[in-house]
């Protein structure tokens, strides 16, 4: 019996309802009793009384070491051990010495200077500091819902205790805006190569820290030069960073940054949904990325629909169309159907798999029932596992849904029978992973019927990778592959 | 309209809407509105926090952390239609906090959902396996899209961004977890013919 994706979907989540263990009462009472008094979530102050351990633990080895007297002690007191800064758009300095008391507390930039204000921090502990720091930022308003994001550098010859330290102060800022109320976003950095880095930054005239921010953004993603991002806040950087979809080996972020300031995601879609004249159960997939154009932070929108690529640009303030175009998708013939694209999707017949590219984000179109895309040649990398899925049969599905019975009589006609034997099917597997029989173990190789047509399933495994295939029985195309590592 | 009939509760839906009201009133303290809150979104707290733990007693309790977190911080949500994806975000990091206490512990949960979902009494025995199917098959990430698709209704770039994972790698695990059932379901129910 064909079971549609409805159906699985509608059995998947009725086991799920029905496997819920009934705790109401429970959590209920829980409540009750805690009317009115306010639960703090216990994992920051776990995490600080680890970090603070480690503190004491590494204090206490740099006592042992160095005799711990004399010289040493003094060495202790007043050597700058590290340097950390705070920005967001205030830049604040902080020096501290091997026990982490602050030295001195430098303001970078006018709006530093007011949030520092009259305070005198010299002696204090760091986590002191930091809290007073960011309450001020959060009393000036420079802290706000529309730009949230504030970035911590962290500079220590050491690695180990930069790291340590730059883990310590993120929770704590975390803590002070979380106690606030407020939703924060903390980036924080170890600084590294700062030799490279310290160029740009006196060329441009800002911190360390920004300057590597900046870096890692443009490492991970293209069309940006570094001038081009030197006037851009934190919290835009933080929102470059985040549709930027690499990992981030240097910069790591709590929280989200704030679109408040911008018209949304949602809203974006919308526009340019309306402007395309199609509606959202139309477009099979679509990837929506916040940029920066020409100084302006906009929303670029490209999706599918019908054959065409619709590529859009929209002022993330605004609201106005910057940039649209409509374009043809090559990749991808409709079915003589036009104004049911979701429905009957052809795809060109095609041997020429772009095995080439390592990172070919292909194009997703045609759905079946409108949000699952049916359709996906993508290449990718991704935690050693690679593949791909295609369907390139170039015949139809039809879409009216009637149930064969047996499964055994084809709708769309003359795919009844295979004409091409087991053994030939496995033979053009073998050719397309460029394998020989020999050195393959099969785990499966047998006909089957998907989706109305006749096929042989044929799975094996060499040399520690597993591949799979799906090959039209009728006419030997290769409907589908995939290989991951076992 | 807080009120349910006891046979509907497990029928409500997480309809976004719906779930607002409730996180609007228990602002001011009505545990009426909780228990609509934990009817109308148990199964999607729960499926997910199973997905991710494989083990029952943790999901329980990560659902009890996360009712009664939800209902201390109810205050500080901040209505903006997407109620469910708070409170998903909620539940996924007290998973990550379960897990992280294991580790430090160095402990490995033992998966003790068999002898579970064999005792719930109200699970049909096609529920059953395909529960177990969903648990023993699909990886650890494809089991949580599913759930997050199927159960909590959540769209695939909401699922990316909840899961910080780029929507192409969503989709695509989604499509291969779902063919995968879908072709079990598939082949179960003519095992059951013949």
């Amino acid at each position: 019996m064909k079971i549609t994706k409805a159906d699985a979907k509608a059995k998947i989540r009725q086991a799920y309802a029905h496997a819920v263990p009934d705790i109401c009462d429970v959590i209920l009472s829980d409540c009750e009793k805690g009317k009115g008094q306010v639960i703090m979530m216990e994992e920051t102050k776990k995490k600080r009384h680890t970090v603070r351990y480690m503190m004491a633990a590494a204090a206490c080895l740099v006592l042992l070491l160095g005799g711990g007297f004399g010289w040493n002690t003094y060495r202790l007191n007043h050597r700058v051990a590290a340097t950390v800064s705070l920005e967001v758009n205030p830049s604040v300095q902080i020096t501290v010495n091997e026990k982490e008391r602050v030295l001195e507390v430098k303001a970078l930039n006018r709006d530093g200077e007011i949030v520092i204000g009259d305070m005198d921090f010299s002696g204090s502990d760091i986590n002191v500091v930091v809290n007073a720091l960011i309450g001020s930022m959060l009393r000036n308003g420079y802290l706000n819902e529309l730009a949230n994001s504030i970035l911590i550098s962290v500079d220590n010859e050491d690695p180990a205790k930069g790291a340590a330290l730059q883990e310590k102060l993120t929770k704590e800022v975390n803590r002070v805006l979380e106690s606030d109320g407020f939703l924060g976003a903390v980036l924080s950095q170890t600084l590294t190569e700062k030799s490279t880095l310290q160029k740009q930054a006196d060329r441009y005239g800002i911190t360390l820290g920004k300057a590597q921010l900046i870096q890692d953004i443009l490492d991970s993603t293209t069309g940006h030069t570094f001038e081009e991002l030197v006037p851009l806040s934190i919290n835009e950087l933080n929102l470059l960073l985040t549709t930027a979809e690499a990992d981030m080996a240097k910069v790591s972020t709590m929280g989200s940054a704030s679109d408040k300031a911008y018209i949304g995601e949602e809203q974006a879609l919308q526009t340019a949904l309306a402007h395309a004249g199609i509606s959202e159960e139309d477009i099979a997939f679509y990837r929506m990325d916040m940029d920066v154009e020409k100084g302006v932070m906009v929303y670029e929108i490209e999706f599918y629909n019908g054959g065409y690529k619709y590529e859009y640009e929209i002022d993330a303030v605004t609201g106005e169309f910057i940039k649209n175009k409509k374009e043809i998708n090559e990749d991808f013939v409709t079915g003589t159907d036009q104004g049911v694209p979701s429905e009957s999707v052809k795809v060109q017949p095609s041997d020429s798999v772009k095995e080439t590219q390592d990172h070919y984000f292909g194009s997703y179109y045609g759905t079946e029932h409108h949000e699952e895309p049916v359709y996906e040649d993508h290449y990718y990398y991704e935690n050693g596992t690679h593949h791909d899925d295609r369907r390139q049969s170039g015949g139809y599905y039809s879409g009216n849904g009637t149930d064969t019975g047996n499964g055994a009589n084809a709708e769309n006609g003359g795919n009844t029978s295979a004409s091409i034997t087991l053994e030939q099917a496995k033979e053009i597997a073998l050719a397309h992973a460029g394998l020989k029989a020999d050195a393959v173990y099969f785990d499966k190789a047998k006909q089957d019927y998907d989706d109305g047509i006749l096929l042989y399933e044929i799975e094996f495994k060499a040399g520690g990778v597993e591949y799979g295939y799906e090959i039209d029985a009728q006419t030997g195309n290769i409907l589908d592959y995939e290989w991951d590592y076992d | 309209m807080l009120s349910l009939a006891p046979a509907d509760k497990r029928k409500a839906e997480c309809d976004a809407e719906k779930v607002e009201q409730c996180l609007q009133a228990m602002k001011d303290q009505d545990l009426k509105a909780l228990e609509e809150l934990y009817h109308r979104t148990s199964a999607s707290v729960f499926g997910f926090a199973l997905s991710v733990l494989k083990n029952v007693q943790d999901a329980e309790d990560v659902m009890h952390d996360l009712y009664v977190s939800v209902w201390s911080a109810a205050g500080q949500y901040d209505p903006q239609g997407k109620p469910m994806a708070w409170i998903m975000t909620i539940t996924r990091n007290l998973c990550l906090q379960k897990r992280r206490e294991y580790r430090k512990r160095s402990d490995i949960p033992q998966e003790d959902w068999e002898i579970y979902i064999n005792a719930k009494q109200n699970m049909s025995s096609e529920d059953k396996l395909i529960l177990a199917e969903c648990l023993k098959t699909l990886s650890d990430e494809e089991r949580q899209i599913v759930a997050l698709h199927a159960v909590a209704g959540f769209k695939h770039r909401e699922i990316a961004k909840l899961l910080e994972t780029p929507l192409s790698t969503i989709l695509s695990r989604y499509n291969r977890a779902l063919k995968k059932l879908q072709k079990w379901m598939e082949e179960s129910n003519e095992d059951n013919k013949s």
